[in-house]
């Protein structure tokens, strides 16, 4: 934090030259005139500053020791505007997601979007684009990570750095993400670094219905710039872990209702049924309302039963009963899966099923329901006498069935640690290790994600139009071991440091 | 077999034929018969890796490693054709099967407490954890008390006894703690300690304690020595007498410590009252100070990328590990976590990403070093003549994500096999216990 803070108290200019990232800090300067980041694993923290304009070279000394990832990557000259400049990313083997391998192919970076993508031969590269060559490097999209709590924390243990949940009642939907994200939060810098370029930012999972998410890029110059997509689901969760009970989580000491599943199911289906009462007086006065505009007349008869007052509460429920927008049901146990989907067929609910790692049981009625399903933790333990890969297995075992799925980054062993959001590809790998077809498992943590929450067509795969979220590593993406070289999000090369590499460089000196 | 009454041999002729045979089934049952993995892709963690290489398995021991190796034609071949084979991987770090009795944290000194009591040889970590190739595990007394107990070491041979899972003649380890976990357990309590000074000052007061105990013992000893009968030997306190094993060196010092700060600290202690510690556990932030570290000889016990999760875990960045091996530290990862402790090796592939360790450092993060953190480093933790052949046969890179452990063998017997049907167990059946929890010093200090 003392890097941050001291960075913080820079003259605003500098700030913005840190936040805008590293491509535009670099304007004006050139050395070289292509990016180059085969070399760069030789040693990735050194930098090489001493080419630049003694003003960049200031700035880059006192707010950002050590900026850069790697001693070769130079970024070509970019004119002193806001938009990124057309990109050309030459000689990668890209991972198009959507339609297959492309080795020794061309993607092009226009306007924060991709503007061509195919094979050297059938890709122009533009006049006065930078071209990257990417030789011996693989071109993926950028990872999406379907649950996470970015900006909502920052030391676990530390309660002060925690919005995570409100847990003075069950029933949250009027609580928004959106309110408490952080955007400048340390977890974003160190996740991005490993090409995740885009998240589901959710509450935690102590509530029957926590809040509504958020959609985000792991980038931007505040958090307006950051957020995608506002309320774009409703977060809920159903099981053991949102009893009231002594010793559980939730409000106070003791056991208070609802402390048994009779009581969680009860709640809810009491809560849909008033935002049901609800929205019908509301359309009903709303009507009421019309017509008499229409005939004009008065409004506010005697009579008129339309609710005086907006209840945010239940009106948050509205979207969600129509069935426009997604409802993540958090669940691990079969049997509860078959308890949760019967309220959500009841409701009409538009269903995205979530963890779901203890119901190997009714993997078939999982797959009848014809809902996404996010498969996380991966490595939650399967129960005693299981045989170990039983959750292991989970994400093949499900896609085998024709289910769409996801795969989080979720931690194992309690509620969604996005520290450790960097580790999303592993997850993915596992899975793959473990029975799931590599491109299923790529699928799941790009395509998949976007089209679950609405943003198919602008994220997920190497297409023409889509957002210029692009990651450069030097190897398989699912490896552990692959380093990941550059990271574009719309575009923009993000500088490829974070608080921990700038520790890692101050104390290789 | 039980026979009722003595065989009656009808001749001397029978007897010929039948000793020697008696005799050959005699010496079957007391050892296994030899195994020769043969086109392996051997990581010995000691000396490189061969291609195409040969293991041969003698009596629980490796008796050979090579390119080629005379191994008897009686030998159980094992084609490993595509195959890995690596020693079996080593946890120095956790807190797996003692259905969460790990911390007696109702007092800051509780060197007396012995692990072994409450290990459950057949919880369900340990067979998750023999799937993902982990042979020999320390389990370690928990965070909360500055000096908690003292550690079992075991061999992962899930379905013997609890005595057959102790490793023979292990050294003795006893856990210390410091920073924020025993400040707050007993900072909440009103108790001291509830800050860093408080913390060192109740391991002083302990030492000094233990100090008075052994002169005290000394000089009965010395007595004795002289034959004086009139000697009365001090009352033994079973607390002070660990303490003061710690003092004569008869205990390895395994100590969770996260910050630089306190690294130099608990060094400035163990010079003054004479004990070495032997590895510092998780350890974030060691890059910041390991060259004064390494003069020591102390190793870390540290995680490949936790970070973040407590303020003391702030400065951690995953290049710790390569860093401060870099600098002289001997450096091995951990799991102190009953979900980490399963893939152990690929956390110690994501080293070859942070820092560049070579296939063979990384190897070594999770076998030799862990080995010789617990002091069984001569024993095991490497593919070498004369060690136990505790051996692990993978489907792929083990340092990759995709790596599946195939068969795992302790001392030579195979205790796991992916390709069985069921659970993979060759020598457990019956109920396995569930854990709850995590496992880990961070969730079981009462947080």
């Amino acid at each position: 934090m003392r890097f941050l803070l001291s960075l913080l108290e820079r003259p605003p200019s500098l700030r913005a030259a840190f936040l805008s990232g590293a491509g535009r800090l670099l304007t004006g300067e050139v050395e070289g005139s292509a990016v180059d980041f085969r070399h760069a694993n030789s040693r990735p923290w050194a930098p090489q500053v001493s080419k630049l304009r003694p003003a960049i070279a200031w700035t880059l000394t006192i707010a950002l020791t050590c900026l850069f990832a790697s001693s070769s990557v130079q970024i070509a000259a970019q004119p002193e505007s806001a938009s990124p400049q057309v990109v050309a990313i030459t000689g990668g083997k890209l991972l198009t997601v959507s339609h297959g391998t492309i080795e020794n192919g061309t993607i092009i970076l226009a306007d924060g979007k991709i503007s061509a993508v195919g094979t050297a031969a059938e890709v122009k590269i533009p006049p006065g684009a930078q071209i990257v060559d990417a030789k011996g490097l693989t071109v993926y999209p950028g990872l999406i990570d379907p649950e996470s709590n970015f900006g909502l924390t920052e030391i676990s243990a530390d309660q002060m750095t925690n919005d995570l949940e409100e847990r003075s009642d069950e029933i949250m939907p009027h609580m928004h993400v959106y309110d408490a994200f952080h955007s400048e939060t340390e977890l974003i810098a160190v996740a991005r670094l490993n090409g995740i370029t885009n998240a589901v930012v959710a509450p935690s999972t102590g509530d029957s219905i926590a809040g509504q998410d958020i959609f985000i890029q792991l980038y931007g110059r505040d958090r307006d710039d950051m957020i995608m997509g506002r309320d774009i689901a409703l977060a809920m969760n159903y099981g053991a872990e949102q009893r009231r009970r002594d010793g559980g989580r939730g409000a106070g000491g003791g056991s208070s209702y609802p402390s048994t599943r009779m009581g969680l199911i009860t709640q809810l289906r009491q809560s849909f049924l008033d935002a049901q009462d609800y929205m019908t007086r509301r359309d009903a006065a709303a009507a009421k309302k019309d017509d008499k505009s229409d005939k004009g007349e008065k409004s506010g008869d005697k009579g008129d039963k339309s609710p005086s007052k907006r209840d945010l509460k239940l009106e948050a429920l509205i979207p969600y009963l129509k069935g426009e927008r997604p409802v993540v049901i958090g669940v691990y146990e079969g049997y509860d899966v078959e308890v949760i989907m019967g309220l959500a067929q009841e409701f009409h609910l538009k269903v995205i099923l979530n963890h779901v790692t203890a119901a190997q049981d009714v993997l078939d009625k999982i797959a009848s329901y014809h809902v996404p399903v996010i498969i996380g933790s991966i490595y939650d333990a399967p129960r005693a006498g299981e045989r170990f890969d039983a959750v292991y297995s989970l994400p093949a075992e499900l896609a085998k069935r024709g289910a769409k799925i996801a795969i989080s980054s979720a931690d194992a062993g309690g509620p969604v640690s996005s520290h450790s959001s960097r580790n999303l590809p592993y997850a993915a790998g596992f899975a793959v290790a473990y029975g799931l077809p590599y491109y299923e498992g790529l699928k799941a943590i790009t395509q998949d994600v976007a089209d679950m929450f609405g943003f198919g067509d602008k994220l997920g795969s190497l297409d023409v139009g889509k957002m210029a979220n692009v990651v450069l590593a030097d190897g398989d993406p699912l490896d552990v071991r692959t380093d990941v070289k550059q990271v574009y999000i719309q575009g923009v090369a993000i500088p490829m440091v974070s608080r921990q590499t700038r520790l890692r460089d101050e104390y290789s000196k | 077999m039980h026979l009722k009454r003595p065989l009656r041999v009808p001749s001397f002729a029978a007897c010929l034929i039948l000793a020697p045979l008696c005799a050959a089934l005699t010496a079957a049952a007391q050892s296994a018969p030899d195994i020769v993995f043969k086109n392996a892709t051997v990581m010995t963690a000691s000396h490189g890796t061969i291609q195409h290489g040969s293991v041969w398995v003698h009596e629980g021991k490796i008796a050979g490693v090579g390119a080629t190796i005379d191994a008897p034609s009686s030998a159980t071949t094992v084609d490993a054709t595509g195959l890995w084979l690596t020693p079996g991987i080593i946890d120095p770090h956790s807190h797996s099967a003692l259905d969460s009795d790990v911390n007696e944290a109702t007092s800051p000194v509780t060197p007396s407490m012995h692990m072994i009591d409450a290990f459950d040889n057949r919880s369900a970590d340990l067979y998750r954890a023999l799937a993902g190739g982990v042979t020999t595990e320390l389990l370690l007394h928990g965070s909360a008390n500055m000096i908690g107990g003292q550690a079992v070491v075991i061999k992962n041979k899930f379905g013997f006894d609890r005595d057959a899972m102790l490793f023979p003649n292990a050294p003795g380890s006893i856990k210390f703690a410091s920073g924020e976990n025993p400040k707050r357990v007993y900072g909440s309590r009103d108790q001291l300690p509830s800050t860093r000074m408080g913390n060192f000052e109740v391991m002083r007061m302990a030492f000094e304690d233990a100090r008075h105990y052994m002169a005290d013992w000394d000089a009965y000893d010395a007595k004795v020595k002289k034959g004086d009968k009139d000697a009365t030997a001090p009352k033994r306190d079973l607390k002070l007498e660990a303490l003061a094993d710690v003092l004569r060196g008869k205990l390895f010092v395994q100590i969770h410590c996260y910050r630089a700060d306190e690294f130099l600290t608990e060094e400035a202690i163990a010079h003054e009252y004479g004990y070495k510690i032997r590895a510092f556990h998780h350890a974030l932030e060691m890059y910041k100070v390991a060259d004064k570290i390494a003069a020591d000889q102390t190793a870390i016990a540290t995680f490949s990328d936790w970070w973040g999760f407590k303020d003391e875990a702030r400065d951690a960045i995953p290049w710790n590990a390569v860093m401060s091996m870099r600098k002289g530290v001997k450096v091995a990862l951990k799991s102190d976590s009953d979900d980490h402790i399963r893939r152990l090796n690929s956390e110690a592939g994501k080293m070859v990403r942070y820092g560049g360790a070579t296939e063979d450092e990384a190897i070594r993060m999770v076998t030799l070093n862990p080995a010789w953190i617990i002091g069984v480093d001569d024993r095991t933790g490497s593919i070498d003549v004369g060690k136990d052949a505790d051996l692990v046969l993978w489907n792929h890179d083990p340092l990759s994500t995709y790596a599946r452990a195939q068969k795992v063998y302790i001392d030579g017997d195979l205790f796991f096999d992916a390709s069985l049907p069921g659970l993979g167990t060759t020598h457990f059946n019956g109920v396995m216990h569930d854990s709850r929890g995590f496992g880990s010093d961070d969730e079981e200090d009462g947080q």
